[in-house]
């Protein structure tokens, strides 16, 4: 069970890009009936998710497609731009949300 | 559409034949479990739920006893595929209502600079439709075997 509001963002936009490929993959002949099934789904997620986490997310998708993204050995995969270790420790730490400098888009540590 | 060559993306971490999983959920679950043992992946609760998400859009199980549960997750930095294979073949509740047996997991980053994700899945399910590609995969016993029957023949 998903408990962290960081983790819920993540588990949001993993639904959002599988809605917004859900044509993509038909192609392949992959059913995709349950479009409005799925979207009920992203709703029920959303609606566990903090009003101030949610509207930073939702404004950050309005610029950029993708609003969150992974940080691996330090480094924002959105940008590449290399992130202050301490951040990295906090982040890890505190059910918050950090933002690269750089790119302005929220991190998600992988490990 | 871009044919990928399959066997770069495969592992052999990620090659199990002896799924023991009975039930649709129980698969998604071994084979999730499988990608995070093998710390390609820290959380799996961020995949499992993505992957159980996915299936409400429409069955991965395409038919023919093969499925390919897939997404995209931010949980990860890189295209990973996990191969899983049952003795006895699972209700997936697969397009044909057929049960499956061959289980491919791909899984992507929300965004991969090289944009093999889409390409990976098309080319897998190419691969799939091919009889005799579904009969060597259903009896095939090492890596290595697996890894030659994605590289005798580039499918058209
Ligand atoms: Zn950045």
């Amino acid at each position: 069970m998903i408990k962290s509001q960081m983790e819920l963002l993540v588990s949001l936009q993993d639904l959002d890009l599988m809605i917004e490929e859900a044509y993509e993959v038909e192609k392949f002949g992959f059913p995709t009936t349950g479009c409005d099934e799925l979207k009920k789904a992203r709703e029920e997620l959303a609606s566990r998710i903090s009003k101030p986490f949610l509207f930073r997310y939702k404004r950050l998708r309005e610029k950029l497609k993708r609003a969150i993204v992974p940080v691996k050995n330090d480094i924002c995969l959105g940008c590449f731009l290399k992130q202050p270790t301490s951040v990295g420790t906090r982040a890890r730490e505190d059910d918050q949300i950090f933002t690269c400098e750089n790119c302005g888009r929220i991190l998600y540590w992988l490990e | 559409m871009k044919k990928v060559n399959l066997v770069a993306h495969f592992n052999e971490q990620l090659f199990k034949t002896d799924l023991k999983a009975t039930d649709k959920q129980g698969i998604l679950e071994e084979l999730v479990n499988l990608i995070v043992e093998n710390k390609f992946i820290r959380n799996s609760e961020i995949v499992l739920e993505m992957v159980r998400q996915r299936e409400k859009l429409g069955s991965t199980g395409i038919g023919k006893g093969v499925a390919i549960p897939h997404g995209r997750t931010t949980a990860t930095s890189e295209v990973i595929i996990a191969f899983g294979r049952t003795d006895t073949p699972v209700d997936f509740d697969a397009i044909d209502k057929k049960p499956v047996n061959l289980f491919f997991m791909v899984i992507a980053p929300p965004n991969d600079s090289e944009n093999t994700y889409l390409p990976i899945l098309g080319t897998l399910v190419t691969t799939l439709s091919h009889a005799e590609t579904r009969k060597k995969l259903t009896h095939v016993q090492s890596y290595q075997e697996f890894l030659g029957i994605f590289t005798e023949k580039i499918y058209d």
